[in-house]
C-alpha cells in the first residue's frame, strides 16, 4: 500500500503510575492504518491493545496513566500534543469508538436517541429536528427495526445486540474517518457476533472510513481484517497482512496462538498451547518479554530484547529465532506441548 | 403512575391504623391510675380513693383496650382527636397552631440540604483528593459526628448568649404584635411566608433571623449526610463504561458531570433521601425544644413527659401522614430521575 497513511503510531509509550510501581501497559508501539483499512489488533488481556486504542483516543485515566513518549499522527496532527479541548474536536467526529460492554456503555437515563442526537449536535452543529431525522437514518442503517419507534426507546429496552447497534450508529453518524472498535462482539452471543462484523464490514465499505479492530479472538481477525498486529506484553511481536499471518506465523507466541484453535480442514489429535500466563506489567522479564513461555528461548532471549525487524516484504516479527521456528515448521514438527485438550 | 399514587392513598389508612394501634397499645401499659392522674390537677380536690374509682369508671378507663380504642378513634372519624392537657386545647387546635411552624423550619432545612448537599457532593467528586475534596469532606466529618442536641446548645449559647444575634423562638415581641394585629392577614401560619404576602419586609427578615440557628443546628447533619452519599455515588457513577462513552463522543467535562453523570449518581441518593426526612421529623422534636420553638415536635415532646396520650396519638397521627406522603413523593421522583423504575 502506498497510498498516505490515515494514523501512524510512532514508539507509543503509556504508563500507569500506580502504588505498586510502574506499569508498562504500551510499551513502544509503532503501527499505522490507511484509508479503508482494518487494521486488527489481537494480543490476551493485559497485552495493551485497549490502552493503545484509548491513547489514540487520549482517553487514558490520568492520573495514574500517562503518554510517556511517542507520537500519534492523524492528519497531519500529532495527537499527543493536542488539548483536551482541541481533542474533543476529534473525538465522535473523526475518530470514534465502541467498546466491549454494550449494556453498559449506553447511560441507563436517557434514550438511545437522546445519546445519538447529542454528539450529532456537537459536531454537526445542525439542529434538534435535523439531527434526530439523522438519528433515526442512522439507526436505520445500523439494522435496527422499526427506528422511528426505538429512537424514543431507553437502552433497558434493548437486548445486547441491539444495543451494540446503537452504540455503532452514534459512532458512525459523524461520518468518522476512523473507528475504533474495543472487543465489539466479546460480550454478544456468537450468531449476534456474526451479525455485528458483517454490520461493520458493510458499513466500512459504504462509509469509505477505517478500523482498527481491537479483539483476542483471531476468528474477529480473519473475519474483518486487512492486517494485523499481535500485541504481547505492551509491544507489537508480529505485524503483517491477515493471509499471511495466518498462512506463515513467525513469531513462536502468534505460532501458539493459530495452534490453539481447532481447524476443520487439519487432522490433529491434540490441541497446542502456550505454558503459563502473561507476567504481570510490573515485573516484565529481562530480554524478550515472551522468553517466560516460548519453548525455543535460549542464551540471548534472556539477556537481549528482539527488535521487531522485517522477516520478509511486509512481513515484521519480533524475535531472535524466527529463522529456527521457520526450520522447524518445516519439518512439520510442534513447538508446544499439547495442552491436554482434545480437539 | 397515576394508579399506583392512587393505591398508595387507599392504603394510607391501614397503614395510619397500625401507627396509631402500636401507641395506643404502649399507652395501655399504664395502669387506669396512672392515666387519670393526667388529669388530676390539685389532689386535694379529692375526697378519696372512692372518687378516683368513680373517675376511672366515668372515663372508661379499666374497660377493655378495644373498647378504649373504639371510642378514641370514633371520636377521630369525627374530627375529635379529644383534649390535649398538655397544651390546654382540644388536640386538633393544639395541632393546627404548631403546624405551620413546624412545615416553616423543615422546609428552610430541607430545600438547602437537599441542594447544597448534592452540589458539594459532586464538587467533591469532581476535585477527588484535591484541596476543594478535603475541605468539603471535613466539613462533612464533623458535621455528621456532631450530635444535634450538642451543636444546638452551643449555637444557642455563642450566637445568642454571647453574641445576641440570633434569639431562639418564631419572632421577636414587636413582630408579634405586629403579627397579631387586624392589619396582618395570617395566610399560611408560615412567618417568611405570610410577611412576603403582607408585603411587610421587617416581619422577613425577623423570622428569617430566628430561623437561622435552627435551620442550621438540624441541616449540618443531613448536610453531611447528603454531601457523603453523593459524593461516593458521583465517583462510582464517573467510573461507569457510559460516562467513557460520553468522552468518547467528544462532550465537554462539564456536560458529562451534570448531564450524564449527576441524574445517575442521584438514584440512590433519593433513596436515602427518603430517610433522611424521617431522620429530621425526629430531629425537629430536639431543635424545637432547644430553640423554644411552638411547634408539632415541641408539642410531642411536652405530651409524651405529660402522659398527655390524646396529644402523643394525635401528634403521631399527623407525623404518620406527613412522613407517608414524603415517601410517596420521594417513589414518584424516583420513577422521574430513572426511566428503568416504573411504578406499578
Amino acid at each position: 500500500m502506498s497510498e498516505e497513511k490515515l494514523v501512524e503510531v510512532k514508539n507509543l509509550k503509556t504508563y500507569f503510575y500506580t502504588e505498586e510501581g510502574v506499569v508498562k501497559a504500551v510499551d513502544g508501539v509503532d503501527y499505522e492504518i490507511y484509508p479503508g483499512e482494518t487494521l486488527g489488533i489481537v494480543g490476551e488481556s493485559g497485552c495493551g491493545k485497549s490502552v493503545t486504542s484509548l491513547s489514540i483516543m487520549r482517553l487514558v485515566e490520568s492520573p495514574p496513566g500517562r503518554i510517556e513518549a511517542g507520537e500519534i499522527i492523524f492528519g497531519g496532527k500529532d495527537l499527543t500534543k493536542l488539548s483536551q479541548k482541541e481533542m474533543r474536536k476529534i473525538r465522535g467526529n473523526d475518530i470514534s469508538m465502541i467498546f466491549q460492554e454494550p449494556m453498559t456503555s449506553l447511560n441507563p437515563v436517557y434514550t438511545v436517541g437522546d445519546q445519538i442526537i447529542e454528539a450529532i449536535i456537537l459536531h454537526k452543529k445542525v439542529k434538534r429536528k435535523e439531527a434526530r431525522r439523522q438519528a433515526v437514518e442512522m439507526l436505520e442503517k445500523v439494522g435496527i427495526p422499526l427506528p422511528e419507534q426505538r429512537v424514543d426507546e431507553y437502552p433497558h429496552q434493548l437486548s445486547g445486540g441491539m444495543r451494540q447497534r446503537v452504540m455503532i450508529a452514534m459512532a458512525l453518524s459523524c461520518d468518522p474517518k476512523l473507528l475504533i472498535a474495543d472487543e465489539p462482539t466479546t460480550a454478544l452471543d456468537v450468531t449476534i457476533q456474526a451479525q455485528i462484523l458483517e454490520l461493520m464490514n458493510d458499513l466500512k465499505a459504504s462509509y469509505g472510513m477505517s478500523i482498527m479492530m481491537i479483539t483476542h479472538d483471531l476468528g474477529v481477525i480473519a473475519e474483518v481484517s486487512d492486517r494485523v498486529a499481535v500485541m504481547y506484553a505492551g509491544k507489537v511481536v508480529e505485524y503483517t497482512d491477515v493471509d499471511t499471518l495466518f498462512e506463515d506465523p513467525k513469531h513462536p507466541y502468534t505460532w501458539g496462538l493459530m495452534n490453539s484453535i481447532p481447524k476443520l480442514d487439519k487432522d490433529v489429535d491434540r490441541l497446542e498451547a502456550i505454558p503459563g500466563s502473561v507476567p504481570s506489567p510490573l515485573n516484565f522479564p529481562e530480554g524478550c518479554k515472551f522468553n517466560t513461555r516460548c519453548p525455543l528461548a535460549e542464551g540471548k532471549c534472556f539477556t537481549d530484547e528482539p527488535p521487531l525487524e522485517a522477516a520478509a516484504e511486509g512481513h515484521k516479527v519480533r524475535c531472535w529465532r524466527y529463522e529456527d521456528l521457520e526450520k522447524i515448521k518445516l519439518r512439520g514438527e510442534r513447538i508446544y506441548a499439547d495442552g491436554g485438550v482434545d480437539k | 403512575m397515576i394508579s399506583y399514587i392512587a393505591r398508595r392513598f387507599l392504603i394510607l389508612p391501614v397503614i395510619l391504623f397500625g401507627v396509631t394501634m402500636l401507641i395506643f397499645s404502649m399507652i395501655m401499659m399504664l395502669g387506669p391510675y396512672q392515666r387519670l392522674s393526667t388529669y388530676i390537677k390539685d389532689p386535694a380536690q379529692l375526697k378519696g380513693a372512692e372518687d378516683i374509682d368513680q373517675l376511672v369508671e366515668k372515663f372508661g378507663l379499666d374497660d377493655p383496650w378495644y373498647e378504649q380504642y373504639g371510642r378514641w378513634i370514633g371520636g377521630v372519624v369525627k374530627g375529635d382527636f379529644g383534649w390535649s392537657e398538655s397544651a390546654g386545647a382540644p388536640v386538633t387546635k393544639a395541632i393546627a397552631d404548631r403546624f405551620p411552624a413546624t412545615i416553616e423550619l423543615a422546609l428552610f432545612s430541607l430545600i438547602p440540604v437537599i441542594l447544597g448537599g448534592i452540589i458539594l457532593g459532586v464538587l467533591s467528586a469532581v476535585n477527588h483528593n484535591k484541596t476543594l475534596d478535603h475541605i468539603i469532606r471535613i466539613f462533612a466529618v464533623v458535621g455528621w459526628s456532631f450530635p444535634s442536641f450538642v451543636f444546638g446548645l452551643l449555637v444557642l449559647m455563642i450566637f445568642y448568649g454571647v453574641l445576641g444575634w440570633l434569639p431562639p423562638g418564631r419572632l421577636s415581641n414587636w413582630a408579634y404584635e405586629i403579627i397579631r394585629s387586624t392589619d396582618f392577614v395570617s395566610y399560611t401560619g408560615l412567618y417568611v411566608l405570610d410577611g412576603i404576602l403582607n408585603l411587610n419586609f421587617k416581619i422577613v427578615v425577623d423570622a428569617l433571623r430566628h430561623l437561622i440557628a435552627p435551620v442550621f443546628t438540624i441541616s449540618i447533619l443531613w448536610w453531611a449526610f447528603i454531601l457523603r452519599i453523593t459524593r461516593s455515588n458521583m465517583l462510582e457513577t464517573l467510573k461507569k463504561d457510559y460516562i467513557r462513552t460520553a468522552r468518547a463522543k467528544g462532550l465537554a467535562e462539564n456536560i458529562i458531570v451534570y448531564k450524564h453523570a449527576v441524574r445517575n449518581a442521584l438514584i440512590p441518593v433519593v433513596t436515602v433521601a427518603g430517610q433522611m426526612v424521617l431522620g429530621l421529623a425526629g430531629g425537629l422534636v430536639i431543635v424545637e425544644t432547644i430553640f423554644n420553638i411552638r411547634g408539632l415536635g415541641q408539642f410531642m415532646a411536652n405530651a409524651a413527659q405529660q402522659l398527655d396520650y390524646p396529644g402523643v396519638l394525635g401528634g403521631a397521627l399527623y407525623y404518620g401522614f406527613f412522613l407517608i406522603l414524603i415517601n410517596l413523593f420521594v417513589d414518584v421522583s424516583y420513577a422521574v430521575i430513572d426511566p428503568r423504575i416504573r411504578l406499578e
